[in-house]
Formats: structure tokens, C-alpha cells, sequence
């Protein structure tokens, strides 16, 4: 073959290959247009979206925690604060073997491993660059014994955090509620809150939390991908939550706890000019600080068990049948529609049989002639029920409801029962039979289905007392404004023959309360009630434990001139007259003592 | 031998004389400059947060790769056709070498070491003396088609390094032969219709191997490309964090040293497979599109040398390392967008690597070396 054809075939077939080259580079061009494209989809298209995406890799959120509002008595008396606590944190990303750094934890703090590995247990599910508490409430002792001794063990870290502190532990525990863990469901209702959050669980906590609580501030700061923090990005300071005063004196408080102690029952002190609150105990109280340092399932269910029901604010959430303290609303019901005066005179000889059933009095040996003063003073069971009669169940409820029963209070607490005013169509609604006219007659002496709370009977009484305004009751001082409250319909000339009567409970050596509320210089009015657990007729003999009767005292004082309305209710206290009228004594003497001492 | 050869490769001995002194070319090397250099300072970005520092060794690695490449351009790449059996030959016997002794991440055995000191790898090597060695076969095949035998020869020739390498095992490193030998027998004469049955052979052989063949975290890797999200933070995470920094540099990057996605370490294997991720991160849209232009400006130079190459085996030849090192460009510029499943695929002259690198410069010195000869055999 020669040369110059070998060339030439060498040419033909180069040719062939340079066409081949041409569609190899076009398709090299093609691909690198198409990877170009991609990555101008991804960069320009999408790019908002990755930066997004690439900001929640490297920037965590955290929230930090605003302090919480503390709150004062009336005096300005720290009623709750907040006091650092210790936990010791522990950071399983940075311990080598965690089962010998708890060994060496238990060691210092003397508590025994199996706590510990409990406590880090509840938090197994949290990632593990996140420090976990395993141990908590830590003494500044063991702070210090673990801050010198740790320095080995990088893997703990000591976090303070403040810990709300109820000053006057049990007392004001109601008042005051507590501050629990947010539950799931605020966490899904409520927007800003985080796991582990605090959220006020009862009583002012929790009718206040929002204000107490603050705004919480937010950090933020660059992570990498070990989730380890390298720096902050930004602060946004929390706003510090909100002090509160509150109406409370807590020297009346106090006494009043001190007084209901070993008892189960209610007091309620409040200005019947304002409804100011100046003293409210529910008996059995319960320890709100338990719950600040962390309630263990089995104290809870305690708490949840015990028979004395300590959680139950009894002044507002329970109620109770108003026995012979309704008398009042009978009283005015019947001076206000007429059919009875201030001089008629009724004749009881222990007994009344009305519709065909012998109602008894409180004595059974009968009170004689007596008038709506003496009615009143000897809590005459026979004047009021003839009185029920001619009133009859409507009209009855009609004035029960004007003196704000049926109704909540409005009270700055949660939960309050409204209680329960009889008549007609609740009977129907009910129980789907009609009201039955010899039911008036045990409803016109505060018994029957009639049901009040301490709070609701305290602000009939501050009615009374300040001539017919139905004040809305509350304990954070100027929570609600200045808008006139209801007041009693009718003429407010007839609470005065009340008001005799109620002074001569208290004043007169025939009244219900002579002997144990009656007051050297300050001249107090009031109204007992003895509520029947059981009907007498069933027991013989003597009464005891949840069986004895309950005992109201609700009373105001100076007659003349208010400044305070006090309700005692004593659960099982036998009588309104020995259960719950000395304490209403003892507190009005602290009342004018300490008002005389600071005046 | 010599003579011979020659006329296999279509070129009489007397014509054989160095006329017509020519330039480099210019657009060629200006890319490949370029593009060494954006991979030092990204590999120093890259590893900036890590124990070892990258960059002096990088740079070592781009200077003895500077250096080959002189080498290189200084040897009539005739010779190199010439001797190509023999290279071919010393990088199977690498092959089995590293197979008996090599060792490598995860029980693999790809890296030639002594006395603890890493050598290389050779199916880095492999590649190139297997494109020597094909060019001589093809340019000596001669014809307008390939027949079957000749067919059948070139895939025994590239199928014996692959098998080697394969069972190693990094089928990301074998996989690379494939687009090397396509390339070649394309241009050689490769009828489409056989290409197409290849690949319908070959898909049937995917098939039987993704049940009998694969390792489960091979398996794993597909599954998780074709749904990244179903577990970011197992094996979807590459791709994902991937993703996320390439996206999140938009139009112009978070600027030099500041990509989160890599300072911040959630980018994996940050200064070899996925430093462009970083580049993407830091320089944004426009350090891609200059970075993929440079590709582009030394593909189609290299592809301008082969068209006024004169002799059939320097136009295979760069058929052939082109069709390497575009794949490589495509393949890992498209992974770490997540177009493709991840594979250890690096990017030519960006990605850390003592091997990789220097065998791309060699490329570059053949290639630019061909150009540099076109007048010989006028």
C-alpha cells in the first residue's frame, strides 16, 4: 500500500472521527448548559428556600425566660418571690460514661444514683447536646463542693433558675394558687410557650399569669452541626413581668388562718365600701412551694386523696346550703313587698305546721310574740316560715338573686360556683317534677336546695352593710374599674330594720351570737346559720365528725359606719353561733387593734 | 516495534520530524490554571474548621502536578502510544498489588501504601494507562465500524482494570471507565445500535446485581437518592446538607470563608467530593457559572486540539481523557445538587487529592502535548 493512499484513507476516516469530535462537543456544551440551569433553579429559583433551610441549621432560638412578677400584700408586704435555685445540669454529648459521672454526682451531693438515673431518664428522649437536670434544688454547699471538685468532669454544669418562693408557705395558699409546668394543651393553645415553661395553675398565679408572667425575650445563637453553641447573634432582653398589690392585709390574713386552723372551713374579710378583700381562707390549705420545687406523682395523689380536699378553695368553689343567714333576704323580701312591718308580731311556740307538716323552731319551747327585730336576734325559724308562705318561691328567688346569689361573685379567681337558687322552673328542669309549696317553707329558713358560696354570702352582707351596693369582690388592688355596682331594687329605708336586727344578734343578751361576738368597743352586726347535715329525727344522741352541722357567721362591723364585712364558714363546726362566730370575733379585734395601733 | 506501531497508528517513520514549532494553547491551560487555583483557595476554605490543614498539601500535590505536566508535554505522546502496553500491563499488576496490600477507609483497598506512607492510587493510574492503551488499539482498528471483535477487545481492555478496581471495592472509581471507554468507541466507530444494547445489557445486569451483588449501604445510596428527605440524618444527609448550601448561596454567595453550611461543619467531605458545594456556598450563582465555564472553556479547547489532531490516536486519545474528566465535572457537579446518587466521584482540579490531581494535570500535559505535535506527521 502506498504512502499517499495510506494518507488518504488516514484523511477519509479523520473525517469521519472530526464530525464524531463536533457532536461530542456539542454535547458537552448541552450538559453543562443543563448543570448550569440546575444550579440557577437551586441558587436563584429556590435559593430563598435553602437560605431559609440553612439559617434553621445554624441559628437555634432560645427563649429566655422573663422574671416573673412578685406580689405584695395592701402593706406592701412580699407575699412571693422568686429565689435562685440550683440544678446540676448534665451534658451527655460531653461525658465519656455517663453511668460513672452520676456515680461521681450521687457521691457529692450524698443522694442516692437510682435518683438521679431517674431523673435523667424523663429526659432520654431530648437530644444529647442538650444539658439535662438530674439533679435539682441543690444546696449553695453542694454548688460549691461540685463547682471545686467537678472541674474534672466538664460534662456538668450548675444552672440556676429562679424559684418561686411562697413567703408565708401554707398561708395564702389559696389566695395566692401556684405555678405549675405549662400542660399540652397550653402548649397547643396558647402561642409562646415552650416545653418546661411555668404557667399559673390556681388562684392569682393563674388569674394573673399573663401580667405576672412578662414577655419572654429570645437569643439567638449560631450552632454547629454538633448542635454546640459558638456565638451570639442577638438579644432580645425579656420583659420582666408584672408586680402585684393586693388588697390582702396580711396580718388579718394570718390571724385568720391561725384561727381556722385544725378546722375545715372558709373566712372571708373584705371592705364592703370597695369589695376589697382583706382576708380569704380556705381550711385545709396546702403548701404552694411544693409545687414551685416540683410536686412527685405520689404527694400529688395525696393531695388528690386526701378526704380534707386541701386543694378546694372553699370560698369560692364550694357551696353550702345558707341556713338562717338567708333570714336577711326574707327579711327585706317581705319589708320590701309589703306584707310584713317592722312592728307585726308573729307567735311562735316551737312549732308551725303549715300545709299539713310540723316545721320546728330552734327552740323547741317557742320564742313567743316576736317581732322582725326579735325574728332576727333569736333566728325565729316560725316568723320566716310564715313569712315564705305569703312570699312564696318566686318572689323569694326574685330577691335572692337581686342580693347577687345564682351568680358568680366576679371575683379575680377562677373557678367560682355560682350556687343555686330554687324555684319553679329549675324544679322542672331538674328534677321534672313542680316546686312544692311546702319547700318554700325550708328555703325561707336557708335550708333546701338552696346553695351559696362564703364569697357570694360575704358580698350580701357588704349589701347590707353599705346600703344596698352588690360591690364586686376582688384581691388585686384596681383589677377592676370604676363602674357603679348593681344595687338592691327597691327602697333601701327597709335594710335598716335589718341592720337592728343584726346589731341585736350580736348585742342583745337574747342574741344568736351574744356570747361569742360580741365586741367591748367597736359594735358588731351579724346573722348565725346552722346548716343540717342530717336530719335530727334520723340520729339519736350526739353528732360527730362529717355528720355535725355547719356554722355560718356573717357579720359587718362598726354597725354604723362598715369598714368590715366578715363571713366564717365552718364545716361540721356545729353551730354559727359556737363554730364560726368567735372567729369573726377574734379577727374584728385584730382588725380594729392593728387599725388603732397604725392610726 | 516501533515502526510497527507507528503503522498501526497510521503514521510513516520518515514524517515523523518536529516542523512548525506551535504555542500551548492557550485557553487550555489558562482553564486549567484558573481552576487549580479556585480549587487551593476552596480547599483551604474547605478544611478551614478542620484538624489537618489541607491547603499545603494541596498545593504540594498542584506543584508536582505542574511539574508532570511539563514532563508530559516535553514527551512525544507517540512515545507514550507506543509504550502504552507496558503501562497497561504495570497498572493491572498495581491493581492486583493494592488489592493484596492496599488499604483504604472502611475495610476497602484502593490506597497503595508503605510503611505507612500513602502512595496513591492506582486506579487513578489505571485510568490514564488505560486510555493509552485503547487509543492504540482504536487507532490501529482503523475502520468506519468497529466489528465485534474489535468490540469485544476493547471492552476485554477496559473491563480488566474495572473488574480490579471493582473489587476493591469503589464502584465509583470503575464506573469512571465507562464514559472513558464509550467516548473512545464512539469516535472510533461504535455503532449507536450496539452502545444502545450495552446499555439495555447493562441495566439487566443493574437489575440482577441491585439483588445479588450490591451491599446493602450500596443499595441504600441509591434508594436514598432517589428520596433524600425520607432520612435526613442518615444517609440523606449528604445530600441534603448539600443541597442547602449550594441553594442557600444564591445570586452572589455568603462570601469567602463564610458559608455556614461548611464553616459550621453540616456539609460532609466539605474539601474533596463536596468542595464545590462550598464554592457554591461561598461564591453563589457566580462562582458556579465561572467555575463551570472554565470546564467548559477546557473541554472544548481539549476537543478543538482533537480536531486538528492529524492522526487518528492523539484524537482518541483526547476523546478519551476528555470524556474522563467531563464525567467527572458532570457527575459530581450534578451530585452535589443531588441529581445524581453520591458516589466518591471528585471534581477535577477542585477536590483535594494527592492522586486525582496529579493525574489531571498529566491529562492536561497529553493533551496539550498533541497540539503541540499536530504538524509532525504533515
Amino acid at each position: 500500500m502506498s504512502q499517499r493512499t495510506d494518507m488518504r484513507a488516514v484523511r477519509e476516516h479523520r473525517e469521519v472521527l472530526l464530525i464524531r469530535v463536533r457532536a461530542l462537543t456539542v454535547l458537552v456544551v448541552t450538559v453543562i448548559t443543563l448543570i448550569t440551569g440546575s444550579y440557577w433553579y437551586h441558587q436563584l429559583v429556590r435559593g430563598a428556600h435553602y437560605a431559609n433551610l440553612a439559617d434553621n441549621n445554624r441559628l437555634r432560638k432560645l427563649s429566655i425566660r422573663a422574671p416573673r412578677g412578685l406580689i405584695f400584700d395592701r402593706h406592701g408586704k412580699v407575699l412571693v418571690e422568686n429565689i435562685p435555685s440550683y440544678d446540676l445540669m448534665l451534658d451527655r454529648s460531653r461525658a465519656d460514661d455517663i453511668a460513672a459521672s452520676l456515680v461521681f454526682a450521687a457521691g457529692v451531693l450524698e443522694r442516692p444514683v437510682e435518683r438521679l438515673a431517674a431523673e435523667l431518664e424523663k429526659a432520654s428522649n431530648r437530644p444529647d447536646f442538650v444539658p439535662v437536670p438530674v439533679a435539682g434544688n441543690l444546696t449553695l454547699a453542694q454548688v460549691a463542693q461540685m463547682s471545686v471538685t467537678g472541674r474534672e468532669h466538664p460534662e456538668f454544669e450548675i444552672r440556676a433558675r429562679p424559684l418561686r418562693l411562697y413567703r408565708h408557705g401554707p398561708q395564702t395558699a389559696h389566695v395566692l394558687g401556684y405555678i405549675g409546668h405549662v400542660s399540652k394543651q397550653d402548649l397547643a393553645t396558647q402561642p409562646g410557650f415552650l416545653p418546661g415553661d411555668r404557667i399559673g395553675k390556681d388562684g392569682i398565679e393563674q388569674t394573673y399569669d399573663s401580667a405576672l408572667r412578662g414577655g419572654a425575650g429570645q437569643q439567638v445563637v449560631v450552632v454547629d452541626s454538633r448542635g454546640k453553641s459558638l456565638q451570639e447573634q442577638h438579644r432580645k432582653p425579656a420583659d420582666p413581668g408584672q408586680d402585684l398589690h393586693l388588697t390582702l392585709d396580711l396580718r388579718l390574713q394570718q390571724a385568720a388562718e391561725e384561727l381556722m386552723r385544725d378546722r375545715t372551713g372558709a373566712v372571708v374579710a373584705l371592705d364592703p365600701r370597695n369589695g376589697e378583700i382583706r382576708a380569704m381562707v380556705s381550711s385545709p390549705p396546702f403548701d404552694p412551694n411544693q409545687f414551685a420545687r416540683g410536686l412527685g406523682a405520689k404527694q400529688w395523689q395525696a393531695l388528690l386523696d386526701d378526704p380534707q380536699d386541701p386543694l378546694q378553695n372553699r370560698t369560692v368553689r364550694n357551696s353550702y346550703a345558707p341556713g338562717s343567714v338567708f333570714k336577711i333576704i326574707m327579711a327585706f323580701a317581705g319589708l320590701q313587698e309589703g306584707v310584713i312591718n317592722e312592728s307585726e308580731r308573729v307567735y311562735c311556740r316551737g312549732s308551725a305546721t303549715i300545709y299539713g307538716h310540723r316545721f320546728g323552731c330552734d327552740r323547741r319551747s317557742g320564742h313567743g310574740w316576736v317581732n322582725l327585730r326579735e325574728a332576727i336576734e333569736r333566728s325565729c325559724n316560725v316568723y320566716f316560715y310564715h313569712l315564705g308562705q305569703t312570699l312564696g318561691i318566686e318572689t323569694i328567688a326574685r330577691y335572692a338573686r337581686a342580693f347577687g346569689m345564682g351568680t358568680a361573685t366576679g371575683v379575680d379567681l377562677s373557678g367560682e360556683k355560682v350556687g343555686l337558687v330554687p324555684d319553679n322552673a329549675w324544679s322542672e328542669k331538674t328534677r321534672g317534677t313542680r316546686w312544692y309549696a311546702g319547700e318554700t317553707i325550708s328555703v325561707a329558713i336557708g335550708q333546701g336546695p338552696l346553695l351559696v358560696t362564703p364569697l357570694q354570702t360575704a358580698r350580701l352582707m357588704a349589701a347590707v352593710a353599705n346600703g344596698g351596693a352588690l360591690v364586686r369582690p376582688h384581691l388585686v388592688r384596681g383589677a377592676f374599674g370604676e363602674e357603679p355596682p348593681p344595687r338592691l331594687p327597691g327602697s333601701m329605708r327597709w335594710l335598716d330594720p335589718i341592720r337592728d336586727g343584726l346589731r341585736a344578734v350580736v348585742n342583745a343578751p337574747t342574741g344568736t351570737a351574744y356570747w361569742n361576738a360580741r365586741l367591748a368597743d367597736v359594735e358588731v352586726a351579724g346573722k348565725t346559720g346552722t346548716v343540717q347535715v342530717i336530719s335530727r329525727a334520723k340520729v339519736d344522741g350526739e353528732l360527730s365528725g362529717n355528720l355535725r352541722n355547719h356554722g355560718w357567721f356573717a357579720s359587718f362591723a362598726p354597725a354604723d359606719d362598715p369598714q368590715l364585712v366578715i363571713v366564717v364558714f365552718a364545716e361540721h363546726g356545729e353551730s354559727g353561733s359556737s363554730g364560726a362566730a368567735p372567729i369573726a370575733k377574734a379577727l374584728y379585734e385584730e382588725f380594729f387593734a392593728s387599725r388603732a395601733g397604725t392610726a | 516495534m516501533k515502526s510497527s506501531s507507528r503503522a498501526a497508528l497510521g503514521l510513516p517513520e520518515e514524517r515523523r520530524t518536529f516542523a512548525g514549532a506551535s504555542r500551548v494553547d492557550s485557553g487550555l491551560l489558562a482553564a486549567t490554571l484558573l481552576l487549580a487555583a479556585i480549587g487551593l483557595a476552596t480547599v483551604q476554605s474547605a478544611s478551614a474548621e478542620l484538624s489537618i490543614d489541607y491547603l499545603p498539601r494541596q498545593a504540594v500535590w498542584v506543584g508536582l502536578g505542574l511539574v508532570l505536566l511539563l514532563v508530559t508535554l516535553a514527551i512525544d505522546y507517540h512515545d507514550l502510544v507506543d509504550f502504552s502496553p507496558f503501562f497497561y500491563l504495570g497498572g493491572l499488576a498495581l491493581l492486583v498489588v493494592v488489592l493484596i496490600f492496599g488499604e483504604g477507609p472502611g475495610g476497602t483497598r484502593s490506597w497503595l501504601t508503605i510503611g505507612g506512607v500513602r502512595l496513591g492510587q492506582p486506579a487513578e493510574f489505571a485510568k490514564l494507562t488505560t486510555a493509552l492503551f485503547l487509543a492504540r488499539y482504536l487507532a490501529s482498528a482503523g475502520e468506519r465500524h468497529l466489528d465485534l471483535r474489535q468490540i469485544a477487545t476493547a471492552c476485554a481492555i477496559v473491563g480488566m482494570p474495572m473488574a480490579l478496581i471493582a473489587l476493591q471495592p469503589d464502584l465509583g472509581s470503575a464506573a469512571m471507565f465507562v464514559p472513558l471507554a464509550a467516548g473512545m468507541m464512539l469516535i472510533a466507530g461504535l455503532r449507536l445500535r450496539f452502545l444502545i444494547a450495552t446499555a439495555l445489557v447493562v441495566l439487566a445486569l443493574g437489575a440482577v446485581g441491585w439483588h445479588f451483588g450490591m451491599k446493602d449501604y450500596q443499595q441504600e445510596r441509591v434508594i436514598t437518592f432517589l428520596s433524600p428527605e425520607s432520612d435526613p440524618l442518615g444517609a440523606g444527609y449528604q445530600v441534603q446538607q448539600s443541597k442547602i448550601a449550594v441553594g442557600s448561596g444564591e445570586l452572589t454567595g455568603k462570601g469567602y470563608g463564610q458559608g455556614t453550611q461548611s464553616q459550621l461543619r453540616f456539609l460532609p467531605a466539605r474539601h474533596t467530593d463536596f468542595v464545590f458545594a462550598v464554592l457554591a456556598e461561598e461564591w453563589g450563582f457566580f462562582g458556579v457559572a465561572v467555575v463551570l465555564g472554565l470546564y467548559l472553556l477546557y473541554m472544548v479547547s481539549a476537543l478543538r486540539i482533537a480536531l486538528r489532531a492529524r492522526d487518528r490516536g492523539g484524537i482518541l486519545l483526547v476523546v478519551g481523557l476528555i470524556s474522563l474528566l467531563g464525567f467527572h465535572v458532570a457527575y459530581n457537579t450534578a451530585m452535589v445538587v443531588g441529581l445524581l446518587p453520591i458516589t466518591g466521584i471528585p471534581l477535577p482540579f477542585l477536590s483535594y487529592g494527592g492522586s486525582f490531581t496529579l493525574i489531571n494535570f498529566i491529562a492536561t500535559g497529553l493533551i496539550l502535548g498533541i497540539d503541540l505535535r499536530r504538524y509532525v506527521n504533515r
